[in-house]
């Protein structure tokens, strides 16, 4: 299942965390979410792999901690969107199926009036939209 | 996901706006005038930037990102690409658009100004004129800063409307 | 580099080097304790050697020299494996020690991240690490399986004084006192002796021992013996300058100096023997004990036969035993002679040798399964590659493996996994692979928490120096660090840990771990008891607003107790709890301009101004800030500071607010206040910095209690979650001279005070006071003079309503008061809405109300009540009013409610001080009063020519009650106008059969309107303006006892002027004598549904002012003649003579051209009747207007060419002609008539409509031209519907 998901700006600096957990692991989230900030940065600055997938916005695996996954996925504006689930097997498809949806949702987010730039999220819709899309995380391409 | 937009009430919202700004709000002070239009157009640039550039590798350079303004932004916007697309390779671009909608259905004669038109005042009143069309500019304008700076790319855009209904934007990338 | 140089070379070339096993008898360590050190440490300083310079020639035949080397020397009673908790303790007490040293630096700040960055290596890690690195290597030392720890000599040492020195040798050596490994077969006892007899001189000379040592020549051989006298330096301690045992020996006293009584002799001598030892027995025993054993191996495992029988042999003994750590080899087995080879060779250095050794062996090893020998080899291997320098990704490979390999064999490889790990990650880190180095670090700790706590340490350090530096994982790993050194409670490193990570999320968003860890660091440091600190670090997370409730208890408690732990009052500055929002901060205080309400201070001052302005003396006209103006006259600092008043309280005001979701308890709101005796010293008091005003708040605490110089109010709140107060504080000057505002002081929950200054916030602060002040220094507005107390006046409307209905008329009076002694005089009153408010004048202050309005039938008192004077100017109060004492002083005042609404007034009072010693001569009281009114009755007049008389109206007036509950009842209509006179058309019964108007009700009632002037010529109109006659009508039935109101009495005079005033239309000329003026007094039942007023009104007057009577034009017309007549018609036609009346209502001359028409031209009838009904709904009110002809009269009189009356005769009309001109010109003066004279013949019986004739009329063009615009200079109107009925007359 989906752990958490993350906005981080351009600044890096946290736009949105959202945790699906009832455990109060709040404060390990934030820093798997801020510690992937420096994956992220190292994939921008020098990436290994080439050709197609090169400034591809998702970025993939950030990197496996003891019992999570970290998916990240960058956009043009240099927002940072970062997903940590405890998921074994993730198929890559359902990673950057789940991405769009979620980009989609942060597009419709900050063009809401009332949202300031560059400040934290809090629109009620954008949330739960977003829980909505966790919750149908990995379900449509199971069957 | 297709939307559509009457375009004949996007002009006239438009217009209306510029109107508001430079004969209500701040009449007689056209450059605080033009600066909030610019910042309008800035805020609407940067939200369209975030939409439009989904689902679209990052750009790996200016360059990229100025094409994609050419291309994509401005096909989303105006149903067309910018024109012609000229840089001193020093970060200065045009973009040219032979065609400007937002312009196309602008005439302003300069005797239209005002009632009389001696040869004395025809000067003043092109100035009035250009000044008066200038002002609808600065929404675009403000857009392409807004695009590009949520791009990434700090800059400053200028529009020359010398020769109607081409129009270009002078885009000068901040180093 | 030189891999030798690097920080693992080194590493190795210390702790892989040959171990000496040292045996040495009591005396011998007797000699050595009077140098207080053992045998083993006097001689530990010269074991190892930089430039030994010794030939080495091992297995491959090119010699080489040896230039580092080092001898390790252990007790025999060492060389075993160490206990594994004794080790963890030690290592613990290594850790702790570290911690204690760290304490020292603990206290100042964290870094900066930056310097962080810059700084090298050695520059952030803490240099305990390393020490704490070795010490866990060692952990694992002499090990069975690894042949680098086995002894390669022994020493042992005799002491002279030893009797049979040659048994004990013999008997040092014996195998149940030595170590297991020399024992159970592990590695070959048969190792290289040194026989060392040491010999005390202090004991005596040495002669005896030179005996000795031939003896024992004798025995053990010449070579291996030696000699080593001590201690020679009997008399005199020596002191050794750079004490070479000093670095070796940790737990030193400083008091005693070690080795004071070796002289240099025998320093030397101990050197030579050392040097001897290694390059003269050790390293050719090691070359020997090469090349024996590359003879066998190779014998026995070089070349092609020898591979495929191993192979063939491995696979025999497949089923042999396997344990973890395989079979079991003894020293003879060929795996440990292929082992100790390499381990030779790579204490010699020869790693290509060692490389290949290890190798053969390894293979061997997997084979057999033997994991951890194998993970040992790989480890080996690893070293040898790197120190070799050759194939990087072999020795990382290597590494990784042999670490993998020993994790896999769980608890009993982990020390091994660790050593490697170590060594692993020292490879990586000479490669600058610090971001591939930090993840061993992580794998390598254990699950022993402490060790893992350095371990995520160092890891964490590896992140930061791994380019580029990746902060936020050096965080991370901190913290997770801090974390664990917390749970073997190091709090000390904890702490250290954590205030690293600070630097990382200095200025940075992410809140939630910033508090985290501000949080811990505050209570570790408590727990440390440095509660200041940790106060320090409490203080960055109190306003976590954004943390949930549950975390704002706990962050709250935990500060507040560690607050009440330190015992003392802080006092901080910038406190964030609660939120000051300081643009909210407002001054106020009275220096010459004085307030009535706080409401009035909080006006636009720009609003007082433009009242106060020409009650002001002449200088403070200017626009400019007067405030200056006025202090031209004073001495200079009083220009550019505020003036306020010993006595008089200043006051400010602040928003405080709660971020947190639960409420906090604020007390002791203070302002922090300065007082300086001298109003000299004006500019240095500003100018103080932080740590001055916090001394001087606590000052102006203590003495504000006392009387002092001035006295500061004192306010306590509890802001409830999220809320937000706004508090008004006060400071009440008690002496002259300078009073500023520093800023604001707080008790949070009775422990913490916080205090804010205002000095650092100019620019907000200006903004919200450019208002109020002109342009001044923002820092000027906390600073005033204090000029010595002068009268202030107090004034209060009494009995000011708050609510009330439109048209209520009140009597109030205006009470002043002055509580000083010293009288104020030359008052003046301005008022901003005199519509509302009157000023009466002093006789009526007694007169009761509403009486005095009534109508004294003897004489109309209009005397008094003259407009003019009534103004909008500014009203003086008689000369010589003076209000002093206590009695007050009151003056009436009249109320009127104009017009619905919130409305506040605003007045200002102008007196000056009885006595001009005081800077300040004049003050100003302003008053504001609020109120709101309600709609009551809605009066409408419509007047319409009557068609019968001329210069005669119907009047139609139209009373809407718009209360929701009043009923009021109608009194009295009367109109004010020139020479108009109003009467009823039907008695008031049947207008009012109720007598009173019910909420929501709507009558109209039509009177007569009738000019009663007589036909005026010019000169004497002027006058007849300035003196309106009134005519007043009783609305209620006759008899009724109600009086008849005064419409001249005082203040209906005066509100009715203003109300002309008001609804004054600008296309109206003043003076238009066709406009009439109506007033309507009504009174509200006395009901007791109206429970929301204080008192009820009594009378409400309602004015309608500017009806005007012209609406036909300036000509009024009428046709006079008889309305039927007999005329035998048979005799002949008849004629029958009209006459036309006219009058000209205008003020100009007009010029009027009757045209009579014939009958013929009346074409198209219908669309006149169209007209009729489309126009008479337009303007319908109550619908059912149209039976009267007056609408009728309207219509055709302003829509041209419809003749209503006409169209429902049409059929019937026959034929008549005008006799006469069909033309007449008519010149009328102004209110002046004419006749002119019509006929007309008929000349058959019939009812004929004598309306078709058309008035033609222009106004002559006059002087007052430029009202007159708006109004038509000429116009035609139709004629009435005239029916004549002639008869046959029989």
């Amino acid at each position: 299942m989906i752990v958490c998901v993350a906005v981080v700006g351009h600044q890096n600096n946290p736009l949105y965390i959202q945790s699906f957990t009832e455990a109060d692991d709040a404060l390990k989230l934030h820093h798997i979410v801020h510690c992937s900030l420096d994956v992220v940065d190292e994939r921008v600055n020098n990436p290994k792999k080439s050709g197609p997938m090169l400034n591809e916005t998702f970025l993939g695996l950030l990197y496996p901690t003891d019992n999570y996954k970290v998916y990240g996925y960058l956009t043009n504006t240099k927002v940072k969107f970062i997903l940590v689930t405890t998921d074994l097997d993730v198929r890559d498809a359902d990673v950057r199926n789940f991405f769009r949806k979620f980009h989609t949702a942060y597009v419709d987010a900050v063009s809401n009036p009332f949202h300031v730039p560059g400040k934290k999220i809090t629109s009620r819709i954008f949330a739960e939209r977003v829980s909505t899309i966790v919750k149908s995380f990995g379900l449509n391409s199971a069957g | 996901m297709a939307r559509e937009v009457s375009e004949i009430c996007m002009d006239s919202v438009l217009a209306e706006m510029v109107a508001s700004y430079c004969n209500r709000f701040y009449a007689n002070k056209p450059d605080l005038a033009a600066r909030r239009i610019e910042a309008i157009g800035y805020q609407v640039g940067h939200q369209l930037s975030e939409r439009y550039t989904m689902e679209r590798p990052r750009f790996s350079d200016h360059l990229e990102a100025i094409k994609f303004i050419c291309k994509d932004f401005w096909s989303e916007i105006f149903k067309k690409q910018i024109d012609n697309l000229k840089t001193n390779h020093r970060g200065t671009f045009v973009l040219q658009d032979n065609k400007f909608r937002w312009l196309a259905r602008m005439s302003v004669d300069p005797s239209a100004d005002n009632g009389s038109n001696e040869d004395s005042s025809a000067t003043v009143a092109e100035s009035k004129a250009a000044q008066a069309m200038s002002m609808h500019l600065y929404f675009p304008c403000g857009i392409i800063r807004g695009a590009l700076s949520n791009l990434g790319i700090p800059c400053a855009v200028s529009a020359d409307m010398s020769n109607l209904p081409a129009c270009s934007f002078v885009v000068r990338i901040k180093a | 580099m030189d891999p030798a140089k690097t920080p693992l070379g080194q590493m190795l070339l210390d702790e892989i080097t040959p171990v000496v096993m040292v045996l040495s008898t009591p005396l011998v360590e007797e000699a050595c304790f009077k140098n207080g050190f053992s045998f083993l440490q006097m001689l530990t300083p010269f074991c190892s050697f930089h430039n030994i310079d010794v030939p080495v020639r091992t297995a491959s035949d090119q010699p080489y020299r040896l230039q580092k080397f080092k001898l390790r020397l252990f007790y025999a009673s060492d060389v075993r494996k160490p206990d594994l908790e004794v080790a963890k303790e030690h290592l613990k007490q290594v850790i702790t020690e570290a911690g204690e040293k760290e304490l020292s630096e603990l206290s100042l700040d964290a870094p900066e991240i930056s310097h962080v960055l810059e700084s090298s290596e050695s520059g952030n890690t803490p240099s305990w690490l390393q020490f704490f690195n070795k010490e866990l290597i060692r952990v694992v030392s002499f090990s069975d399986h690894e042949a680098f720890d086995h002894p390669v000599a022994c020493l042992l040492a005799v002491s002279s004084k030893d009797e049979q020195p040659i048994n004990r040798f013999v008997d040092l050596f014996n195998t149940n006192k030595l170590p297991s490994l020399l024992n159970d077969g592990v590695m070959d006892p048969k190792i290289l002796k040194h026989y060392l007899l040491v010999h005390d001189n202090q004991d005596g000379p040495v002669d005896r021992a030179t005996k000795i040592l031939a003896e024992m020549r004798g025995t053990f051989g010449t070579s291996d013996c030696a000699l080593l006298c001590m201690n020679s330096s009997s008399d005199s301690p020596v002191k050794h300058e750079d004490n070479p045992w000093a670095s070796y020996n940790s737990n030193v006293s400083p008091g005693q100096d070690l080795g004071c009584f070796l002289n240099i002799d025998d320093v030397n001598e101990i050197k030579d023997l050392m040097q001897d030892l290694s390059s003269k027995h050790i390293i050719p025993s090691m070359e020997q004990k090469i090349r024996v054993l590359n003879q066998q191996v190779s014998a026995t495992r070089k070349g092609f036969r020898n591979q495929i029988k191993n192979l063939w042999w491995r696979k025999g003994k497949e089923d042999g035993v396997d344990s973890i750590n395989g079979p079991m080899y003894t020293f003879s087995s060929t795996e440990s002679q292929i082992r100790v080879l390499g381990d030779y060779a790579f204490m010699l250095r020869d790693y290509e040798l060692a490389l290949s050794n290890y190798r053969l062996i390894s293979t061997d090893y997997k084979l057999d399964k033997a994991w951890k020998r194998y993970a040992a080899v790989q480890e080996m291997m690893g070293l040898a590659y790197f120190m070799s320098d050759q194939s990087r990704k072999e020795a990382e490979y290597c590494m990784e493996n042999a670490f993998n390999t020993y994790l896999k064999l769980g608890s009993s490889g982990q020390q091994n996994a660790t050593r490697c790990g170590l060594w692993w990650v020292e490879m990586l880190k000479t490669r600058d692979q610090y971001k591939e180095a930090a993840p061993v670090y992580f794998r390598i700790c254990g699950e022993d928490i402490l060790h893992s706590a350095v371990m995520l340490e160092q890891a964490s350090y590896c992140y930061l120096m791994s380019k580029p530096s990746m902060l936020r994982k050096f965080g991370f790993h901190l913290v997770l660090s801090g974390d664990r050194y917390n749970k073997c409670d190091q709090v000390k490193h904890a702490i250290r840990t954590y205030r690293s990570v600070l630097s990382v999320f200095k200025g940075t968003t992410w809140s939630y771990i910033k508090d985290h860890v501000h949080f811990h660091i505050g209570q570790w440091y408590a727990s440390l008891g440095m509660c200041d600190v940790a106060v320090k670090h409490m203080l960055e997370i109190l306003a976590c607003g954004h943390q949930s409730k549950k975390t704002q208890e706990l962050f709250l408690g935990d500060f507040l107790q560690i607050v009440q732990k330190t015992g003392r009052t802080f006092e901080v500055s910038k406190l964030q709890l609660p939120v000051i929002n300081i643009s909210s901060l407002k001054v106020i205080f009275e220096d010459h301009r004085t307030f009535g309400s706080l409401s009035a201070a909080n006006t636009k001052e720009g609003l007082w101004h433009s009242l106060e302005e020409e009650m002001l003396p002449s200088f403070s006209a200017a626009k400019t800030n007067w405030l200056e103006l006025q202090s031209k006259l004073i001495s200079k600092n009083y220009r550019d500071s505020n003036v306020c008043v010993e006595g008089e309280a200043v006051k400010v005001n602040i928003e405080f607010s709660n971020p947190l979701q639960i409420s906090i308890p604020v007390s002791g709101v203070t302002l922090i206040c300065k007082h300086s005796p001298s109003t000299s010293e004006v500019t240095s008091g500003t100018k103080n910095d932080i740590d001055g005003k916090c001394e001087e708040l606590t000052t102006s605490r203590d003495l504000s209690s006392d009387n002092s110089s001035f006295l500061v109010s004192e306010v306590d709140f509890l802001l409830g979650g999220g809320e937000t107060t706004m508090v008004q504080l006060s400071v009440t000057p008690r002496d002259e001279g300078t009073l500023e505002i520093l800023g604001v002081r707080w008790k949070l929950s009775g422990t913490i005070v916080g205090f804010h200054n205002f000095e650092f916030s100019h620019v907000k602060k200006n903004t919200a006071k450019g208002r109020r002040k002109g342009k001044r220094s923002p820092n000027e507005n906390f600073k005033f003079l204090v000029t010595k107390s002068i009268p202030k006046l107090q004034g209060s409307i009494h009995p000011f309503p708050e609510k009330t209905y439109a048209g209520d008329l009140r009597h109030l009076v205006l009470e002043l008061r002055n509580s000083s002694e010293i009288p104020v005089k030359n008052l003046k009153m301005k008022i901003s809405h005199p519509r509302f408010l009157n000023i009466g004048s002093p006789e009526n202050i007694k007169s009761e109300f509403p009486s005095c309005l009534m109508k004294i039938d003897s004489v109309p008192s209009g005397a008094n009540a003259n407009p003019s004077n009534m103004s909008d100017t500014v009203f003086l109060f008689p000369e010589g009013t003076s209000v002093q004492g206590v009695t007050p002083f009151s003056w009436p005042l009249w109320f009127r409610a104009a017009v619905p609404g919130d409305i506040s007034l605003y007045i200002s009072i102008y007196y000056e001080m009885g006595d001009i010693s005081s800077v300040i001569r004049y003050r100003t009281l302003r008053l504001q009063y609020n109120l709101q009114v309600l709609p009551s009755l809605d009066v409408s007049f419509q007047i319409s020519p009557s068609p019968l008389r001329l210069r005669e109206f119907l009047v139609r007036m139209d009373v809407v009650n718009k209360t929701a509950s009043e009923s009021f009842q109608v009194n009295q209509l009367s109109s004010i106008g020139s020479d108009w006179e109003i009467s009823l058309l039907q008695p008031p019964e049947t207008i009012f059969p109720s007598l009173s108007l019910m909420a929501g009700q709507a009558i109209s009632c039509f009177l007569t309107l009738k000019n009663c002037r007589r036909i005026l010529t010019f000169e004497d109109t002027g006058s007849s303006i300035s003196m309106p006659i009134r005519s007043d009508i009783k609305l209620v039935p006759q008899g009724s006892e109600d009086p008849v109101y005064n419409m001249s009495s005082e203040p209906l005079v005066n509100f009715h002027h203003y109300e002309r005033q008001q609804q004054e239309f600008s296309h109206e000329p003043l003076g238009d004598l066709n406009t009439v003026d109506f007033v309507l007094i009504s009174r509200p039942l006395q009901s007791d549904t109206n429970a929301s007023f204080s008192d009820p009104p009594h009378v409400m007057s309602h004015h309608a002012c500017h009806c005007s009577t012209a609406s036909t034009g300036p000509i009024s017309w009428l046709v006079d003649g008889p309305r039927t007549l007999h005329h035998d018609f048979s005799a002949s036609f008849c004629e029958i003579n009209l006459k036309m009346h006219l009058y000209n209502s205008s003020g100009a001359t007009a010029f009027v051209r009757i045209n009579t028409l014939d009958y013929t031209v009346t074409g198209g009838q219908l669309n006149p009747l169209s007209v009729v009904q489309s126009v008479t709904p337009s303007d319908n009110q109550a619908g059912w207007h149209d039976i009267t002809p007056v609408n009728e009269v309207k219509v055709t009189s302003n829509v041209t060419g419809s003749q209503p009356g006409k169209s429902l005769s049409l059929g019937s009309v026959s034929p008549y002609i005008w006799s006469g001109s069909s033309s007449t010109n008519v010149h009328l003066e102004p209110m002046s008539s004419a006749q002119i004279p019509l006929q007309i013949c008929v000349f058959s019986p019939g009812i004929y409509d004598l309306s078709n004739y058309v008035l033609h009329w222009n106004l002559l063009p006059e002087d007052r031209g430029g009202q007159d615009e708006t109004r038509q200079p000429s116009g035609k109107c139709l004629g009435y519907t005239y029916y004549l009925t002639v008869l046959q007359s029989t």
